[in-house]
């Protein structure tokens, strides 16, 4: 039998970054120094012992979609969800890696009650307030505006319902800030949809409203109509728990006063 | 799509005694009654509907019944003529037809 001249490093003796975003376990199975090296400094807050994370393997040699397994195509990269494990291929650069890790926990909180949402999360005397809206909606601004450290992510919030109330997560997702995000949780105190104005004003939105608002700010990769149910579900669950408001504001810090209020 | 003037929904409300007409939601939309309202998903293009009260109304009833029950329904709920809730369902049945968010099988009547 011939015998290989280069090292050959099989899947199993590669051993996996371990990290938790919004309590959800992950085993990073990455081969490639490229890629391992700026995942270790991304995730460093996120990084946590756990043998049993859901796998996710990064550019393995690529097998047949099975049925039942949930794909998602950006760019030229891909994910391939299965009920052990993910896979995801083409992942060229850290960023290929965050994005496809986005749509991975989309999948994966839904059925536990939780969702990513583009907004910016706040912690104010142990409560997180998160201040949503698409882009330009002035989601960096808020957090430019707030403490240092009070901070959870500038872009990409967590929420879940779990321990018996809705709670926001710190992420690794950001915007500006680029920062390595913290990795605690605080049970959510309001959400805040972000209207640029001349005033500062809150105002309380019906849950119609509140659902209308919310929806174009989930981040959501299927057209499974199971799935938008649950998501559904999710929210009225969210918003009938959690008063959720209109925010007139003017970039500048004064808008906690009506928060406050 | 034909144009609302044609539509067989409109038609069989308006009057038209040789049609009888049943009326179903899409399958493939999620959907959620918030404060007596129906929010509706199309998970295919993310689009997002809201319908009105009455609207609300015939969405709900919208499993198989004819038209002609949902116009008797809702003349009973809103004590209106059954003219005025015939008459009102035509255009909203229309409507939703048009979104693609009801479909209405008709039976000619031989």
């Amino acid at each position: 039998m011939a015998e290989l001249d280069y090292p050959v490093k099989r899947p199993d003796t590669c051993a996996p970054l371990q990290i938790s975003i919004g309590n959800v376990p992950l085993s990073l199975f990455i081969r490639e120094e490229t890629l391992l090296a700026p995942a270790l400094r991304r995730y460093h807050e996120f990084a946590q012992n756990s043998a049993n994370g859901f796998p996710v393997h990064l550019n393995e040699p690529e097998t047949r979609t099975k049925m039942g397994e949930f794909s998602y195509l950006l760019d030229d990269a891909k994910l391939i969800l299965g009920s052990r494990g993910a896979k995801f291929y083409g992942v060229r650069h850290e960023y290929a890696l965050d994005s496809l890790l986005r749509i991975l926990l989309t999948m994966v909180l839904l059925p536990q009650r939780g969702f990513l949402l583009h907004g910016a999360t706040v912690v104010r005397d142990g409560r997180a307030y998160i201040f949503f809206g698409r882009s330009g909606a002035g989601k960096s601004t808020v957090a430019s505006l707030s403490p240092e450290g009070s901070v959870l992510t500038d872009e990409i919030s967590l929420l879940r319902y779990s321990n018996g109330c809705w709670q926001a997560h710190g992420t690794p997702f950001w915007g500006e800030f680029r920062a390595a995000g913290i990795n605690r949780l605080f049970p959510i105190a309001g959400l805040y949809l972000l209207k640029q104005a001349s005033d500062d004003r809150a105002e309380s939105l019906s849950l119609k409203e509140a659902l209308r608002a919310l929806l174009p700010c989930v981040l959501f990769f299927t057209a499974e109509k199971r799935a938008h149910e649950t998501l559904l579900q999710t929210l009225m669950g969210l918003i009938e728990e959690i008063p959720c408001h209109r925010l007139h504001f003017r970039r500048h810090a004064e808008f906690w006063k009506v928060i406050a209020a | 799509m034909p144009p609302a003037a044609f539509s067989p929904a409109r038609r069989i409300l308006e009057g038209d005694r040789g049609m009888k007409g049943y009326i179903v939601r899409n399958p493939k939309l999620a959907w959620r009654e918030v404060d007596g309202e129906m929010v509706i998903i199309s998970p295919e293009d993310s689009q997002v509907h809201e319908l009105n009260e009455t609207a609300s109304l015939i969405w709900k009833h919208a499993d198989g019944r004819s038209l002609e029950e949902i116009a008797e329904r809702i003349s009973t709920e809103y004590e209106v003529s059954l003219e005025a809730a015939r008459a009102d369902i035509g255009e909203l049945v229309t409507a939703l037809e048009q979104k693609q968010l009801v479909f209405v099988a008709t039976e000619v009547k031989g």
